[in-house]
């Protein structure tokens, strides 16, 4: 028999890390095996008070347990934020269109981040880094408010630096005491000679405004359309394309997306609200 | 497929309600609302003849239901069949549009599966078209063209039983007793009402015609200044979507009971003004002319783009049923002449 669309995978948090003030990682269990894509999303359930989209922060090569990063932005995130180890959750999903890795092979992946999308990024990140050889280079800007900001401190201001193949920059929007690094927006740190345009694919993440700007930065450096991905933050509900919420366009972004190029959303007069 | 004929509905109804529940239509104030049929109340079903005021996807996609159950997953639903009588060909064309969306394979809805699976359909041909009618525009017709397990045609006081599945044929078969055959002339006394029938629709929509096919034209009102001048008549009630037969938008909420939770699944309307808002309180289409171009652009554009078919079957409702003041066939329209506004000062630039 088909599986119900509307049932969520029971399942339960039992990590919770404090990445910034605002953000905190859970890291939860399912009753079943649970396979995503990295870049597809899932709609997590808290029991009786609602679902919410959300694309996993940990390695799909993880299938034991799945990391979500969380920004307390609303109602349902908020009560998130409240939860405590132990708390039931239900996982649907996954759904949508992940990253096309196998596309990404022998380039140099130009990956363009800010605040809350070093979430979703930090799966591809990790997917990357899994089998780092097959890329020419990861090429990672990302940028947070202030130093404290920064989701994943320990790894991005240290073993991920180390690893090789991959260079990462950071830079911060506020001056802060301590802060010897850049500062300024994503899109200051950005440099046409980060990577080989005529060999490279790039990931934009992030809120809409840096998504349109770093976008406009690409295009500027001589990166093609179709050579830019973009994840797609819309209300995702059902998840399946019926519900019509997500609808960006004539995308159901739950379906076609979350992840696009480009090349394929740039007609459209809402992809950056 | 085979013909059969009755002088009236009430042996056709009963022996219909013996097997399995039945709806029909029934008068509220100007218009038809669906009931439960029930043989011993001894009251006459009127012959609709138009569509009901409500429609059809209340049979198989409920205003609202229980989709899941949970931690503890409930049985799959039990859905008993039914029948209901009367609808029209533009109910029809809407249950093919609601089918492409909740039967799709790879994520076909079981609630909306059970219910469909379930249904006997007894269409009607349609003999007094309202004037907000306007199928025939969009290529629509006044009387079933398929999707029928039987479909009931009136010519004077006789009713004309026609089968469209084998369900609808075994049915006439297993109460051959109840029918006399049909003949010839009955037969092309039906095709005339038909016919007839096509001509009032015309003559309702004879001021609707347009210069470029309706998709085309809704198509190209990416930009147009329509949709901001309507909004200024829209009182957001969402009439239009709930009764829209191919609306088919909904939301999922939960709600906790004593010992369990439930997700629920509940129409939606892209009209309403967070419809689209994400959690940190962005939103595409703020401005209600956004939000009632996104529902013109997805009805005649977008469906049809991805599925080949577009989701507005014609039947007026949403220009009885809501509050304001937007008619859709006046926007088609407005969209029309901007439209071919813009096509000759494109040629007169050419020259
Ligand atoms: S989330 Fe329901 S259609 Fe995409």
């Amino acid at each position: 028999m088909k599986r119900n669309l509307y049932q969520p995978i029971n399942g339960g948090i039992v990590d919770i890390i404090e990445e910034s003030s605002t953000i905190k990682s859970f890291v939860v269990e399912l009753e079943e095996a649970f396979n995503f894509e990295t870049g597809q999303f899932v709609e997590l359930t808290l029991p009786g008070v609602g679902e919410a989209p959300f694309t996993p922060s940990s390695s799909p090569y993880d299938t034991k347990k799945m990391e979500i990063t969380i920004m307390k932005a609303g109602k349902m995130t908020g009560l998130l934020h409240e939860c405590e180890k132990g708390q039931k959750i239900g996982i649907r999903g996954p759904y949508g269109n992940g990253y096309p890795i196998d596309e990404f092979i022998g380039k140099d992946v130009y990956i363009i981040s800010e605040g809350i999308g070093l979430a979703s990024i930090r799966s591809l990140f990790l997917t990357l880094v899994d089998r780092i050889s097959e890329f020419k280079s990861v090429v990672c800007r990302f940028s947070a408010k202030t130093p404290e900001d920064f989701i994943y401190k320990n790894n991005l201001f240290d073993s991920w630096q180390k690893i090789e193949g991959v260079d990462i920059q950071l830079t911060i929007e506020e001056a802060n005491g301590t802060w010897d690094g850049n500062i300024g927006v994503v899109t200051t740190i950005l440099s046409p000679d980060d990577v080989d345009i005529s060999n490279a694919v790039a990931v934009v993440c992030g809120p809409p405004i840096m998504m349109k700007f770093g976008t406009l930065k690409l295009l500027e450096f001589g990166f093609s359309p179709e050579q830019i991905y973009l994840s797609m933050e819309k209300n995702m509900c059902c998840g399946v394309g019926k519900c019509g919420h997500c609808m960006m366009g004539k995308y159901y972004v739950c379906k076609d997306g979350p992840v696009f190029t480009y090349e394929q959303v740039k007609g459209h007069p809402e992809i950056w609200d | 497929m085979k013909t059969v004929l009755i002088s009236e509905l009430k042996p056709f109804l009963d022996a219909l309600a013996e097997e399995m529940e039945l709806y029909v239509p029934k008068k509220s104030g100007e218009h038809y609302v669906y009931n439960r049929y029930d043989p011993s109340a001894n009251v006459q079903v009127e012959f609709n003849n138009i569509r009901t005021c409500t429609p059809a996807k209340e049979f198989l996609f409920p205003l609202r239901e229980i989709v899941a159950v949970y931690p503890e997953s409930s049985d799959p639903i039990n859905i008993k069949p039914f029948a209901v009588f009367g609808l029209k060909q533009c109910d029809l064309r809407s249950i093919e549009i609601l089918d492409i969306v909740f039967k799709e394979a790879e994520y076909e809805d079981s609630f909306y599966v059970s219910r469909r699976e379930k249904m006997f359909i007894i269409s009607s041909d349609c003999t007094q078209p309202a004037d907000s009618c306007f199928c025939n525009v969009l290529g629509g017709k006044p009387f079933a063209q398929n999707r029928y397990d039987l479909n009931v045609s009136q010519v004077k006081d006789q009713f004309i039983i026609e089968a469209g599945s084998q369900k609808g044929k075994d049915f006439i078969e297993k109460h051959s007793e109840l029918f006399t055959k049909t003949t010839d002339i009955i037969l092309a006394k039906r095709d005339k009402v038909r016919i007839e029938t096509q001509k009032q629709l015309e003559e309702i929509n004879s001021a609707l015609e347009f210069d470029s096919p309706v998709n085309e034209i809704v198509g190209n009102s990416q930009d147009s200044v329509v949709y901001d001048e309507e909004a200024k008549t829209c009182v957001e009630c969402q009439g239009c979507t709930r009764v829209c037969p191919t609306c088919h938008c909904f939301y999922l909420y939960d709600t906790k009971q004593e010992d369990y939770f439930t997700k629920i699944k509940m129409w939606d309307s892209c009209m309403r003004i967070a419809y689209a808002e994400v959690a940190g309180g962005a939103n595409p289409r703020k401005a209600l002319g956004d939000r009632l171009r996104h529902r013109f652009m997805h009805k005649f554009s977008y469906f049809l783009e991805r599925y080949g078919v577009d989701m507005c079957v014609g039947c007026g409702r949403c220009v009885d049923g809501e509050a304001g003041e937007v008619d859709i066939r006046k926007v088609l329209k407005k969209l029309n002449e901007e439209l071919k506004g813009k096509d000759k000062a494109k040629a007169e630039a050419a020259k």
